[in-house]
């Protein structure tokens, strides 16, 4: 080994190196392996960035997990080579940090530049060869990223603990700048904000070995990425896209733009807008005047449109009584209203049109609420409801408010919150809908003052339905739950179909008068009741209308339809719903959820999830039909994703083996031991942060807020950690069973209380939030710093420098399927399942430790 | 004084009442000259009706009548079979129409083996013309009856107003895209100057036809070819209380074909009924799902210059 570094000193330290051989490991090596692991996070998340405002944010996750792959490849090659590598360390170092800069900006304008449309790949084969082409563009990239960790972690093996310290803390703070940079830099440029952490990574690096050469290189590199940034298309936004539609309206016309960690947020004005949330068929029958041109539209990462409702005048104000969220209204005169999200502002605007006392609206998305409240234009055109006084705006999530502060009212309204428009043909991510869970429902519930009125309306333009079927059993769980089982008067559902469905829940159930008023105003509106106190329904046809769904899909041996068309099932949604309801409300929830297609389970705050109802178990079902749900791509994505990082995993894992196996492997012990051990904490690591990411959204109330938060805090915490664990080397046989015991106790905790503690943390301000969340991840997050870089750290003292190199692409390959993994068994199983999956994994590392530690063949026990 | 006021009064009264009865005189006239306007037209049922039985007899019969190409008759033909036999076409009246109805003249294409295809075909300027199992069943759907006052949302190809034009002489359209709209008003107008009187009876204009036609309104019948999220308000008004329309209500490329129907109810309140006129046809024993069709967006339309497709290098920026 010496002499192998010797020779790399030769190449690339002549006037003394960041890295000098031997000795200390210096502090401008530190900061370059910082500033470079930070931008492959960055550009992870750039590329996120791109999918999701280009095309949808799934493809996103799928490219990127599949690309980072690039690091098992890496690590693969350098375990097999790894003599070249240490001969050539210089050369290639060198080369892999120029590489890495302008590949990135490369790798996505080729990659924006094929044109791939997803919407298309089911039937357009042309669209899978350009998939496979945005796996080549974006994986290139990693390619000398992870070259140059690889390199720079066989240099520093023998201090892993504190490479990778600069490694972990490194990239938290470099994905907390990134999210910060959103803020500055336009959507189109945001490639470059990984580019800018490699060129000051590089400039730190060739500055301190005195390279002033391959500095100027590195600067005319950066110049030629800024070139491309801007002379070609950095994000394809797909035609299908809502804003697509937008900007080709011949009016259309950009009135606002706000970019920052909270998506790229656009406001179109054109006379094309038609929007109808759930409008009754009757408004223009019987109004005075329909207003025209009255929306204006809104884009968040070109999803939309949310209609955005101006000004009306007297004339056409009566619009807002045929709005499905006015039917509480109908009962409660001059009422205290609980707005739960503000979203385009119509029910804000309905209540005060409405005759509302009082109107409490909670807004989580602080983009939202500049635009709506603060921006000069959009105030104007709107009519600035939020500055009336009888408004109280909550700037942060409608759903902490209420759990938090238990204050009553009179009206609660959740309309078609977390949602655009039009459903997406691309499909929905898998997204926690905390707003709808029935810990959240109930919170609701038990915040309306008596006589008060729960109202929650929900697009219904799912045929067969897949969403409101969800909505229905939570909703009837959470009134169960409030008033033991007991609910038949308590409940008014309506819909229409292909619309809206709108759900009303009396805490002290509708009075005889009370229903007539609400059948009429229903009546008046053409909207079709679904449930109401007293009504009948004919269920007896009900195992042939589950049937006749089911067969929809797959096929029923031996079932008979008869021949004349009058005589079979009736099909409509409306039976369908009004049987599901029928079941629900007598406490058969099993029955629905068994016979019914699609999963029926309600959400809960440990499973929040609309996505994902086909039934696991019958996906193969629907592989040849995907066409027909592909709302549920986002979902069938991961698994495709799973199933492929699994393999490649696998196969990289193997291919040193085999390759190796006369030379190196046969004759190292504990092997197996080994590869469980790294393949535990590649899982083990990656779904107690993504999990949590999920998990503190509760109390972080927004997704972004709770990545950044999570992805800072566990690698800053472990960052110490690992730091810390250089102390224990010598007594890692001690120490480490306990810091594995340690990890579990902690995640098996967390996995059983951290509802209760988010739960309460969430009402709190917001900094003391994030402080809180910080101390709550801070104890296994630091111990779960130990593992990785002691075992690293202690191969590479036993001499096992190819096991050294092997284990971080095992572990690194695994990242990538665990990350996967976690939405899947958050959806099949809750978040909690995940959680404690991790404290299992971490057991299970436990004995496989020790493998790690059996000295090679013929040495002498460490 | 009183005398004079009172006469004054009973002047004014008398001289309301005759403008009244002037006025309504007048309304009469107007709109009795306006049904004379309207029916004014073309009799379509004075066409002579095709054999329907054979394909022997349906195919000379055009080829001598009209001229039209044998080989697409007889492509038109097949198409026709497959079609009353998924019941897309029941009534003699459609199926009359349905073998009228020359598709290649609107789907600029002339190719047999295109013309007649199950699918849709695309026709420039983003659209399509609709399959023509999906044109039967819409137009089956709304029962056209002669002297109905139809309106249709996307002109497009012209294909389906030329079925509507064999069903009654009052047929309505609107096509938002102008170059395409002027390009199918100019087959209609060489169609109707050559042997196709009953193309002169479609009344055409360019506009967004989300607001439907109001000078024409109400209508019996409106057929929208565009997809869209929602039911138009301004086309529900235009349609007369007993009307029916048909619409495809949903995402772009799987939308549920909905009929509405407007409809007075005992209480004497309109209220508007939705069907899904496929919702009873998948109980098939080997399972098909409730048929999804799919129609481009309801406000298809670029604005002059960006429609075209430039390189890839030079598209659009999102900043």
């Amino acid at each position: 080994m010496g002499g192998s570094v010797a020779g790399a000193r030769a190449v690339t330290s002549p006037r003394g190196h960041a890295m000098p051989e031997g000795g200390r490991l210096s502090v401008p090596f530190f900061l370059t392996v910082g500033l470079i692991a930070g931008a492959i996070i960055a550009y992870q998340i750039a590329i996120m960035r791109v999918f999701s405002i280009g095309t949808w944010a799934h493809f996103g996750s799928f490219v990127v997990s599949i690309a980072m792959l690039g690091f098992g490849v890496m690590s693969a090659v350098m375990c097999i080579g790894t003599g070249i590598f240490q001969r050539r360390w210089g050369l290639l170092i060198s080369a892999a940090l120029l590489a890495f800069g302008p590949l990135m900006v490369l790798g996505n304008t080729f990659a924006q530049a094929i044109g791939f449309n997803p919407i298309a790949l089911a039937s357009d084969p042309e669209q899978k060869y350009k998939l496979f082409y945005l796996f080549v563009f974006y994986f290139v990239p990693f390619l000398p990223g992870a070259l140059f960790l690889g390199l720079v972690f066989l240099r520093g093996q023998t201090q892993f603990n504190k490479v990778y310290f600069a490694d972990l803390v490194g990239s938290g703070l470099c994905g907390l700048a990134f999210l910060a940079a959103t803020y500055l830099v336009a959507p189109s440029w945001i490639i470059m904000i990984p580019v800018a952490m490699w060129l000051a990574g590089t400039l730190i690096w060739f500055g301190a070995a005195r390279q002033f050469l391959l500095a100027g290189l590195a600067i005319l590199l950066a110049a030629g990425a800024i070139f491309v940034t801007s002379s070609y298309v950095q994000i394809d936004v797909n035609q299908f896209k809502g804003v697509s539609y937008a900007q080709k309206f011949p009016d259309s016309k950009r009135i606002y733009r706000d970019y920052g960690p909270f998506g790229f947020l656009e406001i179109f004005a054109s006379s094309y807008f038609h929007f109808a949330p759930g409008l009754s068929d009757n408004a223009a029958l019987n109004l005075e005047e329909m207003p025209k041109n009255a929306y204006l539209g809104l884009y968040i990462d070109s999803d939309g449109p949310i209609g955005l409702i101006k000004e009306l005048t007297k004339n056409q104000s009566a619009y807002f009584e045929y709005l499905p969220m006015s039917l509480p209204y109908a009962l409660k005169k001059a009422p205290e209203v609980f707005v739960v999200q503000l979203g385009g502002g119509i029910s804000t605007k309905v209540a005060l049109q409405l005759g509302a006392k009082r109107v409490v609206v909670a807004e989580g998305n602080p983009a939202m609420l500049r635009a709506l409240r603060d921006a000069p234009n959009i105030r104007r055109l709107t009519g600035d409801p939020l500055h009336d006084k009888r408004v109280t705006v909550i700037p942060y999530d409608g759903r902490l408010y209420v759990r938090g502060q238990r204050g009553r009212f009179d009206v609660i309204d959740l309309s078609l919150a977390d949602s655009t428009g039009l459903s997406h043909p691309g499909g929905f991510t898998i997204r926690e809908k905390y707003n709808y869970s029935i810990e959240t429902l109930r919170a609701y519930m038990q915040a309306l003052k008596p006589g008060g009125i729960l109202s929650i309306t929900l697009w219904n333009k799912e045929d067969p339905p897949k969403s409101v079927p969800k909505l229905f059993a939570t909703v009837l769980k959470a009134a169960a739950a409030e008033h033991g089982g007991k609910i038949e008067d308590k409940l008014f559902i309506t819909h229409v179909y292909l619309s809206t469905v709108t759900v009303l829940y009396k805490r002290d159930g509708f009075s005889a008068t009370e229903l007539a008023t609400m059948k009429e105003a229903n009546e008046d509106l053409s909207f079709v009741p679904l449930y109401y106190p007293g009504m009948k329904v004919d269920a007896s046809g009900a195992d042939k209308v589950f049937e006749g769904y089911r067969a929809s899909y797959i096929d029923i041996p031996g079932r008979k339809v008869a021949k004349d068309r009058t005589k079979r099932p009736n099909l409509s949604a409306t039976n369908l719903y009004r049987i599901m309801l029928h079941h629900m409300i007598a406490g058969r929830f099993d029955l629905v959820r068994e016979k019914y297609v699609f999963d029926t389970r309600p959400l809960t705050d440990d499973r929040p999830y609309f996505a994902a109802y086909i039934k696991v178990h019958e996906i193969p079902k629907f592989l040849n039909q995907l066409d027909s749900v592909s709302d549920e791509w986002g979902y069938l994505l991961l698994w495709a994703t799973l199933i492929i990082a699994g393999i490649f995993a696998a196969v990289l894992m193997m291919v040193p083996v085999i390759w190796g196996w006369r030379t190196i492997f046969s004759r190292q012990r504990g092997k197996v031991g080994t590869i469980f051990y790294f393949l535990c904490l590649g899982v083990g690591y990656i779904i107690v942060e993504v999990g949590l990411i999920s998990k503190f959204t509760l109390a972080l109330g927004n997704p972004t807020i709770s990545a950044s938060v999570l992805i800072t805090g566990m690698l800053l915490f472990s960052g110490l950690g690992s730091l810390y664990a250089g102390r224990y080397i010598e007594r890692c046989r001690t120490v480490m069973p306990r810091v594995f015991i340690g990890i579990a106790i902690l995640l098996a905790a967390g996995a059983m209380f951290y509802d209760l503690a988010l739960d309460a943390i969430g009402t709190w301000p917001y900094w003391t939030r994030i402080g809180a969340c910080l101390l709550l991840l801070a104890p296994p997050a630091f111990l779960m710093g130990f593992p990785f870089p002691t075992a690293m750290t202690m191969l590479a003292r036993l001499g096992k420098e190819r096991f050294f190199i092997w284990a971080w692409g095992i572990n690194g390959s695994f990242s990538v399927v665990g990350a996967v993994s976690v939405p899947l068994v958050a959806v099949l199983f809750g978040q909690s399942t995940v959680i404690l999956a991790a404290a299992a994994l971490y057991l299970i590392a436990l004995p496989a430790f020790f493998s790690v530690l059996c000295p090679p063949e013929g040495a002498a026990a460490a | 004084m009183t005398t004079t006021l009172v006469s004054a009064a009973i002047r004014d009264k008398r001289a309301i009442h005759v403008i009244r009865v002037g006025a309504v005189a007048l309304g009469v006239l107007a709109a009795s000259g306006q049904v004379w306007a309207e029916s004014r037209g073309f009799d379509p049922r004075t066409i002579p009706t095709p054999p329907m039985d054979s394909a022997e007899k349906f195919i000379p019969f055009m080829q001598k009548w009209r001229g039209d190409d044998p080989r697409l008759l007889a492509r038109r033909w097949g198409r026709f079979q497959a079609m009353v036999k998924n019941n897309d076409l029941r009534r003699p009246k459609e199926k009359r129409a349905f073998l009228l109805a020359p598709r290649e003249e609107f789907a600029r294409t002339r190719d047999p083996a295109r013309v007649y295809a199950h699918d849709w075909l695309g026709i420039g300027y983003g659209v399509t013309i609709s399959g023509p199992h999906i044109v039967g069943r819409m137009t089956t759907e709304i029962d056209v009856k002669p002297g109905d006052k139809v309106l249709e949302i996307g002109t497009g190809s012209g294909y389906q107003s030329s079925i509507l034009s064999y069903l009654t002489d009052k047929v309505y359209t609107i096509e938002i895209i102008p170059p395409l709209a002027k390009k199918t008003n100019a087959i209609y107008n060489r169609l109707a100057k050559a042997k196709f009187k009953e193309y002169g009876n479609i009344k055409r204009k360019s506009a967004d036809g989300y607001y439907g036609w109001p000078e024409h309104a109400p209508f019996d019948k409106i057929i929208v070819t565009a997809g869209i999220d929602h039911l138009p308000q301004p086309l529900l008004k235009q349609l007369a209380v007993g009307g029916t329309m048909v619409i495809p209500v949903g995402p772009p490329g799987a939308q549920s074909l909905l009929k509405i129907t407007k409809v007075k109810s005992a209480s004497g309140k309109i209220r508007i009924k939705r069907h899904d006129i496929y919702a009873a046809d998948p109980s098939r024993a080997g399972g098909r799902r409730k048929k999804k069709v799919s129609f481009v967006a309801f406000t298809k339309y670029t604005k002059p210059g960006s429609g075209k497709t430039v390189s890839r290098w030079g598209r659009r920026k999102t900043n």
